[in-house]
């Protein structure tokens, strides 16, 4: 039984695939949107057969006119539920990426070109739809939030777009394949860690770093765009004293290295101090570099460098 | 406890909805529902205002107790179509402050479709139905309010989207309402309890003095050939030949259906004729004499009425063929012989001698004894009155010799008396005399007042006879009509001051009346009339044959084309191009494309534009001049111009080589 729902579901998968392929803005259009009764449908239509009842035994010639202007109207609801989908524009937005066990903001942007949209619906079920309105020759930016459960690319699948607009006696829906992803950090995990020497591998005199120490402090230099606004020191700022920044000199001299064969632990577990130590070295202004088998980064001290290194931890092991 | 499920715009239209819902139903529930509803509504908006919680159950138990004894009280019965329907609206309305989810508008929305359904049933003039629209439009408002967003906040919008809606609706729910088969009731259902103005079984001279102070319609009448003139439209309704010596009735032999048809032979030139009656809640239709529906409106009974199987709870439309000049019953079966010469014992000793020396003085020659009690009322000073005085005992005595004062119904019914004392079988016939013609629409108009009673008795060979005393008494009655017959006495409706036929002194107003009169006629006859024959006779007209099954299949059809083409009307097709703008830059990175330069996914056009004219250093001041122009147009929010868009597209595709321009070419437009 299982193993015929999953056939089911692969070739629904395919079929979906063909129909509605990935692309990273999708025109909402007859192709594309698939349309039912709901439940409040199917009661409105419960709610007609009486009325027809009522007609037919009290010969009731008005009772019949509103029992065949409710049906027409159901009818007509049809196309207008339709019409509340097709031809709009959803277009996926860039994403930020997120650490493990974050909630993942997957952006879309709704262009309503000609006419205004109301009551969409967007999201991945069973997670509850998020409402949106958009407006004629105009345009709203929906975020969408998925649970980044695991290091890598989240790839939340094909997103739900549905309207039950304007009589919610229909529903009408599309699968879209934004090829949305967001890249997920692991997440960090507090610990020492043993920091290699350049070269000096088999050095056994490690240095240790304590996260956030402040016994290196060095003074205070001024600011400069890329320095951690975390270290700004506003008390000097309040004093008139311009942007100043607490300069931490680390562990000068010497280049640090993270070195994921050093790092105790599993591989998830060794990903995920790594990824702690990346965030507090570079929180320090401290160059650092980064050893993973078969990828060695090396030693800098920016953002961009960071989230080199991040990526690197997050795509770890993992396939393209 | 928040109220938020339920969208603002579908509460306010909830409550609009639900006044107009149950404001024609007051008429006809109890008045206790009007207090019970204000308390709902203000309680449901201190709610949603979040000054006020959702009943607890036991009072929402206790509440639904009360209304229901409420009902029980107000009406005697919880069944029934009255109490129904206010058990329907005390549920409508207390399910307002019970209201939590989507799910309970909902179901307040259907009840409320279910209560606009139900007030027809009492009131379906074209007025009410006009009405109607309101509350339905409201509560489709309300369906649409519950898909919106807590931020909409403009209802008027909502509403008309509702009309709009409802008006597409419109060409579908015609077809469909014109080619549905009209099939008899599939069981019966309880009928409105309504007090009815009428004709009755059994009446006394005041039950008809009652109905000669009513301004209602009873029945509209149109004439295939020219209106025949006033004295000859004594309109049948039944016979009355059961007398207690006060009240005349239907005698229970008469009143069964099993009863034989009776024998009667059709003579002279027939009248065609198509009435449309207000209901009556009594089973006899009104034709004139001798009546013999063409098709199976009703059935001929054993006193020439014309009756229907169960009683006419509605507007009823039909068609009716009368030969005036029949022969009806040259032979009399002994059963209906005697029961028209029976009279109460101990009652008018007085009006029995009479008739027993008219008798002795006539001898076989009943013809001159009819003509000589006419005679009677024609010469004694009688006097035609809607004030008779209050007669006693022996009435008819009373009436004959001492009072000598009365209306229709004491001349028919003294008559009969006479006639039955002296041996000739007789009876009263109650129903209409008259009508006024509505120029506008040449048909006739049959009011209450017009009710009349008259005589008919038996001539071996020539059947039953009519005759009226009151034209010997007063013949403008007759000729003209009550109103003129009473304008000395001035008492014509004047119980009934607001009756429409008061207007008839203002030649004006009155034009006003009648035309407002052809319009509801036409209401009736075309829209509440369409049942069973009439929609038989409509679409045989139409088409000829009437085959159900074609007609199904062509109807099926005809609503899908409408779909289509209403579906291609909302969707406009030919205007889903994109834009100017989006036009041009596919176009443009079509032609770029060819240089083998593609933005990638999630490249912003900006850098997109950079890259390439890094690649294509030869062509970077088209490609920059642009997706400049480009950039402005769209993100700067200026105005739209597509011809510069337009030339800097061009200018670009200039630039770049030509054996690669062909391959753009026929992207721009």
């Amino acid at each position: 039984m299982r193993s015929v729902m999953s056939l089911w579901r692969a070739r629904w998968q395919r079929w979906l695939d063909r129909r509605i392929p990935a692309q990273s803005e999708v025109r909402l259009n007859q192709r594309r949107i698939f349309i039912i009764p709901t439940r409040q449908g199917l009661g409105f239509l419960l709610l007609i057969a009486l009325l027809l009842i009522g007609a037919i035994n009290y010969q009731n010639n008005l009772a019949y006119f509103l029992t065949f202007w409710l049906l027409s109207l159901f009818l007509v609801a049809i196309l207008h539920t339709y019409r509340s989908l097709s031809g709009l524009l959803v277009r996926r937005q860039v994403s930020v990426p997120v650490f493990a066990g974050e909630e993942a903001c997957l952006p879309v942007e709704l262009v309503g070109e000609r006419r205004a949209y109301q009551a969409l619906a967007l999201g991945w079920p069973p997670q509850p739809l998020q409402m949106a309105d958009v407006p004629a020759n105009g345009s709203t930016q929906v975020e969408l939030f998925a649970h980044a459960s695991q290091r890598g690319w989240l790839v939340p699948g094909r997103l739900r777009v549905e309207t039950r607009f304007p009589l919610g006696l229909f529903v009408a829906w599309s699968w879209l394949d934004l090829d949305q992803r967001v890249l997920v950090y692991p997440a960090p995990q507090a610990g020492d860690l043993p920091l290699a020497d350049a070269g000096s591998q088999d050095d056994d005199e490690g240095v240790r770093v304590i996260p956030g120490g402040v016994d290196d402090y060095q003074g205070l230099r001024s600011y400069q765009p890329g320095d951690n606004k975390r270290r700004l020191h506003w008390k000097a700022f309040s004093r008139g004293q311009g942007l100043l920044v607490k300069d931490f000199a680390g562990l000068a001299g010497r280049d640090i290295w993270l070195d994921f064969a050093q790092v105790g632990g599993g591989v998830e577990q060794r990903l995920s101090r790594l990824t702690h130590a990346v965030l507090s070295l570079y929180a320090q202004s401290q160059p650092f570099g980064l050893r993973l088998p078969g990828l060695e980064l090396a030693p800098e001290c920016s953002a961009a460098h960071r989230d080199a290194c991040l990526r690197a931890l997050a795509l770890y092991g993992v396939k393209a | 406890m928040s109220a938020s499920l339920i969208p603002r715009i579908s509460l306010t239209w909830l409550l609009v909805a639900q006044a107009l819902v149950i404001i024609p139903h007051l008429l006809h529930v109890p008045s206790w529902l009007i207090p019970l509803w204000l308390l709902c509504a203000v309680w449901r908006v201190q709610i949603f205002r979040q000054r006020a919680d959702f009943p607890p159950a036991w009072l929402k138990g206790l509440l639904l107790l009360g209304v229901t004894a409420g009902v029980l009280l107000s009406h005697g019965t919880l069944l029934g179509l009255d109490a129904g329907v206010t058990l329907l609206l005390c549920t409508f309305v207390l399910k307002l402050v019970e209201m939590r989810k989507a799910r309970d508008a909902q179901v307040l929305i259907t009840m409320g479709l279910f209560a606009v359904v139900t007030s027809y049933l009492f009131e379906d003039s074209l007025l009410s139905f006009a009405y109607s629209l309101l509350p339905i439009s409201a509560l489709i408002a309300a369906l649409i309010g519950m898909q919106q967003s807590s931020f909409n906040q403009r209802p008027w919008a909502t509403w008309r989207l509702a009309a709009g809606l409802l008006l597409q609706a419109l060409p579908l729910m015609l077809l469909l309402f014109v080619f549905f088969p009209r099939i008899g009731p599939l069981w019966t259902m309880p009928t409105a309890d309504k007090a009815r103005t009428g004709l009755a079984e059994s009446m006394s001279p005041a039950d008809v003095a009652e109905l000669s102070r009513s301004g209602e319609l009873a029945f509209r009448v149109e004439f295939d050939q020219a209106i025949p003139p006033n004295a000859q439209r004594y309109w049948r309704a039944l016979t009355l030949e059961d007398f207690d010596g006060r009240r005349w009735s239907q005698a229970e032999f008469t009143r069964q259906a099993r009863a034989p048809l009776p024998d009667w032979q059709a003579q002279g030139e027939p009248l065609d004729y198509q009435v449309l009656m207000q209901p009556t809640g009594q089973p006899w239709l009104f034709a004139l004499d001798t009546a013999a529906p063409p098709d199976s409106a009703g059935r001929q009974a054993v006193d020439f009425r014309v009756q229907r199987g169960r009683p006419i709870e509605q507007a009823l439309l039909y068609r009716m063929r009368s030969w005036p000049e029949a022969v009806r019953q040259a032979q009399l079966p002994s059963l209906q012989y005697r029961l028209n010469l029976r009279l109460p014992r101990g009652f008018d000793p007085r009006t029995r001698a009479w008739a027993a020396e008219l008798s002795q003085r006539f001898g076989s020659d009943q013809q001159g004894l009819v003509n000589e009690v006419l005679k009677h009322f024609n010469q004694q000073p009688f006097h035609y009155t809607l004030r008779p005085p209050l007669y006693g005992q022996h009435s008819v005595d009373e009436f004959l010799f001492d009072g000598r004062r009365g209306f229709c119904a004491h001349y028919a019914g003294a008559m009969v008396v006479v006639l039955r004392a002296a041996g000739i079988p007789a009876r009263v016939v109650a129903g209409y005399q008259g009508g006024e013609v509505n120029e506008a629409g040449n048909y006739l108009l049959i009011h209450q007042f017009d009710a009349h009673a008259w005589v008919e008795y038996w001539q071996p060979g020539t059947g039953w006879q009519s005759v009226d005393p009151t034209y010997q008494v007063a013949p403008e009655r007759i000729e003209q009509g009550i109103e003129q017959a009473l304008a000395e006495e001035g008492s014509f409706l004047e119980g009934d001051l607001l009756a429409g036929a008061q207007l008839r002194k203002l030649a004006w107003l009155n034009q006003l009346r009648l035309a407002w009169d052809d319009l509801n006629y036409s209401w009736q006859r075309l829209v509440l009339g369409y049942q069973g024959e009439q929609q038989m006779q409509w679409l045989a007209s139409w088409l000829g044959t009437v085959d159900w099954q074609q007609l199904g299949l062509t109807l099926v059809a005809v609503i899908a084309v409408l779909l289509v083409l209403l579906g291609v009307w909302l969707v406009k097709p030919w205007q889903a191009r994109p834009v100017a703008q989006q036009r041009y830059l596919l176009a443009a990175e079509r032609l770029l494309a060819t240089q083998g330069l593609v933005r990638d996914s999630g490249e912003g056009v900006r850098r997109f534009s950079q890259r390439a004219q890094v690649s294509l250093p030869a062509q970077a001041a088209a490609i920059k001049a642009f997706y400049r122009e480009y950039e402005q147009q769209v993100f700067a929010a200026e105005s739209v111009d597509e011809a510069a868009l337009k030339l800097r597209y061009l200018r670009l595709r200039q630039a770049l080589p030509w054996w690669q321009r062909w391959r753009g070419k026929k992207n721009a437009d």
